[in-house]
């Protein structure tokens, strides 16, 4: 089951915009690509990304490359639908990544809701929303 | 040096509580006022400071201005005004600056307010229209991620796992406010009580949350009138003295998906709590009744665990049959329905049953009141308060 888009409310998906340091995660992400800030200096990872590293404040900052991996934290699942783009019931799900202290909201591209729990390992699948955007949704993750 | 009774609410007024108000948001504010006005026994030029709610993120989630008020309510000039913000954060900060204001000789009478039209306006809570685009909202909303009760959600269901709660629990929440706003005519849900068969049949909104775990959705107006010990003694009323206000940010807070730090709680309300005590010098056992803020059931027993009325773990179990939060048990909660079930005014009409419980005269009066605990929305920057005797 999944998400599955309603495609004829395309119009009303919601792009991401971007603060000028958050540019590289999204870039990234139009390349299906998905990269997390780190501090250069003291190798923090910033995620959301920050125009400076909060620990050591240094402004040396990098865009590191994903294993993609990661296990489900919490999820939530819809079943009232709250916008016509996007089919209920569908899945919505919080990522512990591999990156230390790096945690992304995204949806399940594979399974059902039922067959999710805590812990559960994940990899990342970049799914077609639109001509321009893909975005990193998850799949459990293969053995 | 604190603001212990150095200010005090003197007047408390609102709007009938309805799913079609028929009349603008502006309207309503202007209503609420002049009932705080006449509640208070002032005439409304004597107001000349004003707290609004300001705005969460940039949501826009107050469209009244003090200026729109004034103008209406023949206020020559306000020389304080500032805004609160957070949505519901907001609530009892307003008070918290209406106090600072008038216990300095800011203002002399402050008034605080909000008003709503989310469930008859243009804008409704809940769903994602108007919303802003920005780099805030890039995370979230991309993923159909988009509505306050699923943002709560979220934290929610972590909670219940890692502290053993249950819907059940959760249900006798919702289950006790409902009663008490059966009590309160004010209430949209007055007269309508409800069962634990009748939370568990009510439609699953974002798993785990069913409608019952979730506030009204209302249009409203909420008004108070803060001023000076010295000033309330010539009003009407039996002053709410404010013993204490606190408000807070937390570590890594981030509007309503505060999900980037060890652990997804209610950090915010855990260091308000810490601000609110160590102001005071008062503990939870201290608080003979205590409003919530209860946009969704779970947030009480978390509220209660960071707060330290109970330990973590224990906040569920608390609320296990109800008899400990109900009128005649040790922690009466939200005693005029609570915006589960009184009215979502964003917290501001917990702050006038607190009032009303402080000054005898709440239609569920809890016996011998000293402290009266309210406290503001959870997911944002938050802010708490406590009201007293004057003692």
């Amino acid at each position: 089951m999944a998400l599955e888009l309603n495609k004829r409310y395309l119009q009303y998906f919601y792009e991401p915009v971007a603060e000028s340091f958050e540019e590289g995660f999204w870039q990234a992400i139009k390349q299906k690509r998905l990269v997390f800030q780190r501090c250069k200096k003291c190798k923090e990872f910033l995620h959301p990304p920050r125009p400076m590293c909060y620990k050591c404040h240094s402004y040396d900052l990098e865009w590191v490359e994903s294993s993609g991996k990661g296990k489900i934290y919490s999820w939530v699942v819809f079943t009232r639908e709250v916008h016509p783009l996007y089919r209920v019931p569908f899945e919505v799900v919080l990522v512990d990544m591999e990156e230390k202290g790096v945690r992304l909201i995204s949806n399940m591209a594979e399974g059902k809701p039922e067959d999710l729990y805590f812990g559960m390992p994940v990899e990342v699948v970049f799914m077609p929303i639109n001509d321009e955007w893909s975005l990193p949704w998850f799949r459990p993750a293969k053995k | 040096m604190t603001i212990k009774n150095k200010a005090c609410i003197v007047g408390i007024g609102s709007t009938e509580f309805s799913r079609v108000s028929g009349r603008s948001e502006i309207h309503m504010a202007v209503d609420a006022s002049m009932a705080a006005c006449h509640d208070a026994g002032i005439n409304p030029e004597e107001i000349d400071g004003a707290v609004k709610f300001g705005t969460a993120g940039q949501n826009c989630t107050e469209f009244t201005t003090e200026t729109d008020v004034a103008r209406c309510l023949g206020i020559r000039n306000l020389r304080y005004f500032v805004e609160a913000p957070w949505g519901g954060g907001a609530c009892c900060a307003t008070v918290l600056h209406a106090a600072l204001a008038v216990a300095n000789g800011m203002a002399n009478y402050v008034l605080c307010f909000r008003s709503l039209k989310p469930a008859s306006g243009t804008v409704r809570y809940g769903r994602p229209t108007r919303v802003p685009i920005d780099a805030h909202w890039s995370y979230t909303m991309p993923f159909g991620f988009a509505s306050p009760t699923s943002w709560v959600a979220m934290i929610t269901r972590r909670w219940m796992h890692d502290t053993g709660a249950t819907n059940d629990q959760l249900g006798w929440v919702a289950i006790v406010c409902r009663e008490n706003a059966a009590r309160n005519p004010r209430a949209i849900f007055y007269g309508r009580p409800m069962t634990m068969e009748d939370y568990y049949k009510s439609q699953m909104m974002c798993d785990p949350f069913r409608i019952n775990d979730t506030c009204l959705e209302n249009d409203g107006s909420v008004a108070l009138i803060v001023t000076t010990p010295e000033r309330a003694k010539h009003l009407k009323q039996k002053p709410a003295y404010i013993v204490g206000a606190a408000e807070a940010t937390a570590w890594d807070s981030y509007c309503m998906t505060s999900y980037y730090r060890d652990y997804i709680g209610i950090q915010e309300m855990e260091e308000t709590g810490k601000e609110l005590w160590k102001q005071t010098g008062l503990s939870p056992k201290n608080m003979d009744v205590v409003q919530f803020y209860d946009a969704f059931t779970s947030l009480v027993p978390m509220q209660m665990e960071a707060l330290g009325f109970v330990k973590v773990g224990e906040g569920g179990p608390f609320c296990e049959g109800g008899d400990r939060i109900r009128p005649t048990g040790e922690l009466p909660i939200n005693t005029a329905g609570g915006m589960l079930s009184e009215a979502y005014i964003h917290g501001m009409n917990l702050i006038t049953e607190g009032v009303r419980q402080i000054r005898g005269t709440a239609i569920t009066q809890i016996k011998n009141v000293e402290h009266v605990l309210v406290t503001g929305g959870l997911g944002v920057p938050t802010s708490a308060l406590i009201l007293g005797q004057g003692r």
